[in-house]
């Protein structure tokens, strides 16, 4: 618990830094939303107006503690463009991403786990050549590719799927799915791929310890002695790879969005960039950051599950 | 020991065999019976015979207030929604709308609108004369993107419900033309002062259709308006989709998730029209491409070296090469469906090399020069780049590409920033709207920082005088200054083009690219 309560308190400075680096950042780019909004035709002095109006002709920094202030009150403000709350705009897209990436890492597993521990096993033969192979194959095409190879064949010439249409898991889950399974296998095939050598690699390091010598040799079938004793050792760095993984999927399937026409958290940001709606980038940026910062906290936690060994209770080592 | 080996590793794989299907297909079996479920419960819903019509636009509409809208997919929406003051028929003429009837005062600066009657707002709220001056006094605010379109009207009076005068502070003869457009869209003044700032998520105008819901960034839904002065239309409900890639929207076309289709990728036209399912539409637009010089600055503050960049593309491979028949070459601002469209003077002449190099010597540069090109980061502007960079290599004309994200490269344009800048215009009906306010002296889109006080006269000229053919004229002879200074270099006129299932009746092209689903059926 105290260690838990150290690993909150030490976000604090991690997500200070990270605000002052979004806004900075987004500030930097040319182009301003008033000029966006009121167009290519626009005089200068219509521009300037309507900055006023927006409060961007305020010092940057005195905009910066504004916008803190708010945010320190959960209020990420409204945003300029759609004059909706940010809140609204990412609890509207983040549950979308969400669903995606955590299905995307659902099918990395059901491919990886198999693979992988055929390949630790069979280190060498063919069994290890399929996963290898396939490994290399989820890591060499990307996944848009693999996306719209996917709609031209599921969707327009075999009709299994739906191309679009997105609604939410509680209103329709045979429509959601529908929309989702698709996106979710194009990019689970690559993170398979990542999962599949980190496992793969990090069974055959255990496999050749002497815990496991002597759990063949109390006579124990090579399959149980893998799951049973060789797998949990080895799951440390698979863990890890897959927290980053899905930290990484949260703010890194615009693509796929794009190409499934799924009204992701991701689309929102990209979007947002281009009209620069600051306080929705702002907004976005900071949930994206939160969840990058609390995912890589629970990962942390479940090493303890993982492997009893580690113990973050205490400051025992 | 070892034949278990071997049976294990059979029983293994069989497993992971099992798992990696059960991923790629067998996985999908289960899920491919609900999906099979559900496209055979949405299939009907959005297909033919309950009137409803699923539309792809390339992009989500940024806002669905008239008076903030400065994109062309907005209009999409909004056309749907808002009747406007005067509208344009499929073969660019200007017909009153929600005025029935109009008068222009002799001297050209007053004009009297007499309104429909007895129409009303999709909230309930009475058409007047007071919607109409609420409305443009709002869309002249100057925080509003049509400002500087009604910049010219002086005052608005209301001497009877029905009766709008605009007193014009000088003769503008396109006011007409932006009456067509968003500065003559009505909306509710009641539903603005309701949602205030919110406005654009609740809109209301007098239209076909009534905003029924909309997710930011994936769909807009509308629903038919039963009381529609003009009639109920025929399609029940509407439901916009935005597809950021050009090939899923056609492929979302091909599979029958949406019914019609706001663009078509080149490389897809012609195996398109050959598919008997779809319509296809291609028709030319009212707007133009093409690449700003910077005039006040180097190397473009040599005319010459402008007009050696002019003499040297050639437009018409670029059209055939990057659009396959989706644009045709340019030479002016005025498209093939401008009214003052001139085919002699809008069409450019083959690349003359020999001109080329007389330009260049004339400029003190035999040798060449070079310059960097700013265009957008898409991949159309960046083909259309790389084969004007090998068509200028020919003369020793050093064209680099330096690819912009849009909002960068429009402000980059505006502040002069720029020595050359890929950036097109979408076009209006009236031809002032395409040139005053790019190459009068301090227009706001001049770019070019370019001022001629020829170029100013003509332009001044031609947006005073009402007669069409008199305004043709006038044209022409900007149209030769242009040609002689070469401000901005012209390369091609896109069409409109967009496809659509057979079961849609009554599509109908017309020159703005906005559809009017009013007219439809499915």
């Amino acid at each position: 618990m105290a260690y838990i309560v150290k690993r909150l308190l030490t976000m604090i400075p991690v997500l200070l830094f990270l605000s002052m680096m979004v806004f900075s950042l987004i500030h930097l780019i040319p182009g301003d939303p008033a000029q966006i909004i009121l167009g290519q035709d626009a005089t200068p002095s219509a521009v300037a107006a309507l900055r006023a109006q927006m409060g961007l002709n305020q010092p940057l920094f005195m905009q910066y503690v504004q916008w803190m202030g708010k945010l320190l009150h959960g209020n990420f403000g409204t945003s300029l463009i759609d004059h909706e709350a940010v809140m609204k705009l990412i609890g509207q897209r983040l549950p979308v991403t969400v669903e995606l990436a955590i299905g995307t890492l659902i099918v990395a597993l059901l491919i990886a786990f198999p693979l992988g521990i055929l390949a630790a096993v069979y280190r060498g033969k063919w069994a290890d050549f399929v996963a290898l192979f396939t490994s290399t194959i989820g890591l060499a095409v990307p996944p848009f590719w693999i996306g719209i190879i996917f709609l031209l064949l599921f969707t327009v010439k075999v009709h299994l799927f739906q191309s679009s249409g997105y609604v939410p898991i509680w209103q329709n889950p045979g429509q959601n799915l529908s929309t989702m399974i698709l996106p979710m296998v194009a990019t689970g095939i690559r993170e398979a791929a990542v999962l599949l050598r980190m496992l793969r690699s990090s069974l055959m390091e255990v496999v050749d310890q002497d815990f496991v010598r002597t759990a063949r040799a109390k006579g124990l079938r090579g399959f149980v002695v893998i799951v049973g004793h060789a797998l949990p050792n080895a799951l440390i760095p698979v863990v890890t790879t897959a927290g980053i993984q899905i930290a990484g999927l949260l703010g890194g399937l615009v693509i796929t969005e794009q190409i499934f026409s799924l009204p992701g958290f991701g689309q929102l940001l990209v979007q947002s960039v281009f009209s620069r709606d600051y306080t929705t980038v702002q907004g976005a940026a900071m949930v994206a950051a939160l969840i990058v910062v609390v995912v890589n906290l629970i990962v942390d936690l479940v090493y303890g599950f993982v492997d009893p060994r580690i113990r973050l209770t205490g400051g025992r080592s | 020991m070892k034949k278990a080996g071997t049976s294990l590793a059979v029983i293994a794989t069989l497993i992971a065999m099992g798992a990696v299907v059960g991923c790629g297909s067998g996985g999908t079996n289960n899920a491919a019976g609900t999906a099979g479920n559900a496209a055979n419960t949405t299939a009907p819903s959005t297909g033919s015979q309950t009137g409803v019509l699923n539309v792809g636009l390339q992009a989500d509409p940024s806002t669905l207030d008239p008076a903030l809208s400065s994109a062309l997919v907005d209009r999409q929406v909004m056309a749907n929604i808002y009747d406007t003051l005067f509208a344009l028929t499929p073969d660019g003429k200007i017909v009153p709308d929600l005025v029935k009837t109009y008068e222009v005062s002799s001297d050209g600066k007053t004009y009297t609108f007499h309104l429909q009657t007895g129409v009303k707002f999709q909230d309930g709220t009475t058409f007047d004369a007071a919607a109409v001056k609420f409305n443009l006094q709002r869309d002249m605010a100057k925080t509003s993107a049509r400002a500087s379109e009604l910049n010219m009207i002086q005052s608005v009076d209301t001497p009877d419900s029905n009766t709008v005068v605009l007193h014009l502070k000088a003769p503008y003869s396109p006011l007409l033309g932006v009456l067509t457009d968003r500065a003559g869209m009505m909306v509710s003044p009641a539903a603005v002062k309701k949602y205030g700032d919110d406005y654009a998520n609740h809109p209301v105008g007098t239209g076909p259709y009534i905003f029924e819901s909309r997710v930011k960034g994936d769909h807009i839904t509308v629903k038919a308006n039963p009381n529609y002065w003009k009639g109920a239309p025929k399609i029940q409900q509407v439901t916009f989709k935005a597809f950021s890639d050009p090939n899923v929207e056609l492929t979302n076309l091909e599979n029958g998730a949406i019914q019609l289709s706001d663009q078509v990728p080149a490389q897809s036209l012609s195996s398109l029209q050959q598919n008997a399912n779809f319509v296809v539409s291609n028709t030319p637009g009212l707007g133009y491409q093409g690449v700003y010089l910077n005039t006040s600055e180097a190397p473009f503050n040599n005319q010459y070296l402008r007009e050696a960049v002019d003499a040297a593309i050639d437009r018409q491979t670029i059209t055939n090469v990057v659009f396959k028949g989706e644009a045709s070459p340019a030479w002016g601002p005025f498209s093939p469906k401008s009214p003052v469209y001139d085919a002699k003077q809008d069409t450019p002449p083959a690349p003359n090399g020999d001109e080329v190099k007389k330009f260049l010597k004339e400029a003190g540069d035999p040798n060449g020069f070079t310059f960097t090109l700013q265009t957008a980061n898409s991949p159309v502007t960046a083909e259309v780049a790389q084969i004007m960079q090998s068509m200028l290599a020919k003369y020793n004309i050093t064209m680099k590409i330096q690819q912009l994200e849009f909002g960068t490269l429009l402000s980059n344009n505006t502040n002069h920033a720029f020595q050359a800048s890929a950036l097109g215009w979408s076009g209006r009906i009236d031809p002032d709207q395409n040139t005053y306010q790019f190459w009068h002296t301090d227009g706001p889109q001049n770019g070019s920082n370019f001022s001629d006080p020829t170029v100013d006269k003509l332009l001044d000229e031609a947006r005073q005088v009402g007669d069409m053919s008199k305004r043709k004229a006038i044209y022409s002879q900007f149209m030769d200054e242009m040609h002689k200074q070469d401000p901005y270099i012209f390369i091609y006129f896109q069409n409109n083009t967009y496809a659509y299932s057979k079961n849609l009746q009554g599509f109908q092209a017309y020159p703005d690219g906005v559809f009017r689903i009013a007219d439809m059926s499915i």
